[in-house]
């Protein structure tokens, strides 16, 4: 474990750990928001107009990928 | 000779930076901007307002126009009548053009390490400083509070948090949790604004580093990529207030309506 820890950077490994899994989460929110959203547009054209709506969840969802990224600058 | 890839890593700074103090208090870059910005704001705001007319405005002022209508029908249709929205109309349209023209001029060239005071930037935008979005996200907040407790009476405000009967314990217990959520609102639409514009300003650094020569074309896609993300979380900081007011709003009227 003592080798590991001269050999490998590990603030740099935490940071990729960091971006990829804090991306993750809200890649997959956003990406099931899209889907809900183009289904619901298919099966009723009307509700269209709940694009602003979409955006406001979109941001919801991305605060937690901001928060992980904004993370990685505290890793020292 | 130029050097084709710049050897030091992009200036990232999360925090504003302090300039100088003025006796005990710190004066930083963000605050400075910030204070230029209102200023400006102010005046033009002013000037323009002047210029709108029934008829049609023309030029500049049809911006503030038809941003000023969006925000009249978007809290209309969230209130849900005609004379809360004329009644609450003027803050959140104060705050929808504080953060957006905030964060758009915080995309201008002088901000940054172009002009600097003592080796720190001098400018540097207001929303990119977590005290200046927390200050707001708190009056929200603060406001919300008050303009619920005007529109249906203190009693009744917060008996929306303890709702249902007080002889039973659960009531206090999701009473709490309510009232903690009050504080994750705060933190949260503090942290969504200040991040969005941190970030994109961290991503403009970044890809103009990584350009190294061309680092002037390099960063044009995320700076277009921010001019949309600066008026989209003015528009869902705005949203949110307005869907957090209409929540205390409505659970009293709901309460008034259910006895008669």
């Amino acid at each position: 474990m003592e080798l590991f820890a001269e050999t490998v950077n590990t603030a740099v490994l935490a940071k990729g750990i960091l971006v990829g899994f804090g991306g993750m989460g809200p890649a997959i929110a956003i990406g099931l928001l899209g889907a809900s959203y183009m289904t619901a547009v298919s099966r009723n054209p009307e509700s269209a107009k709940f694009l602003g709506q979409l955006f406001v969840f979109v941001a919801m969802a991305e605060l937690f990928g901001l928060i992980a990224f904004a993370s990685i600058f505290i890793v020292k | 000779m130029f050097s084709l890839f710049a050897s030091e890593g992009p200036h990232i700074a999360i925090a504003p930076e302090k300039l100088f103090t003025i006796g005990d208090w710190t004066i930083t870059n963000s605050m400075i901007y910030g204070w230029i910005i209102s200023t400006l704001m102010i005046w033009g705001l002013i000037y323009l307002v002047k210029k709108i007319s029934v008829n049609g405005s023309r030029g500049p002022a049809q911006i503030l126009d038809a941003g000023v209508e969006f925000i009249y029908s978007t809290t209309e249709s969230s209130l849900g009548s005609r004379e809360m929205a004329r009644r609450y109309t003027p803050y959140f349209a104060t705050l929808f053009f504080f953060i957006a023209i905030s964060n758009i001029t915080g995309l201008l060239p002088i901000v940054g390490r172009s002009f600097t005071y003592d080796g720190t930037a001098l400018f540097r935008p207001f929303t990119a400083d977590f005290n200046g979005t927390i200050a707001m996200a708190l009056i929200a907040i603060v406001l919300i509070q008050a303009f619920a407790i005007r529109e249906s009476g203190p009693v009744k405000h917060f008996r929306h948090y303890f709702a249902g009967s007080l002889l039973n314990p659960a009531t206090y217990l999701i009473g709490l949790v309510e009232v903690f959520q009050e504080l994750t609102r705060l933190f949260s639409l503090a942290l969504r604004l200040f991040l969005n514009v941190v970030i994109g300003e961290i991503l403009i650094a970044i890809f103009a580093y990584l350009g190294g020569m061309f680092g002037f074309a390099t960063a044009v896609p995320f700076t277009l990529m921010e001019v949309f993300i600066g008026l989209l979380q003015a528009y869902i900081f705005v949203i949110l207030t307005v869907s957090y007011l209409s929540v205390a709003v409505s659970h009293s009227h709901d309460h008034e309506e259910a006895p008669a």
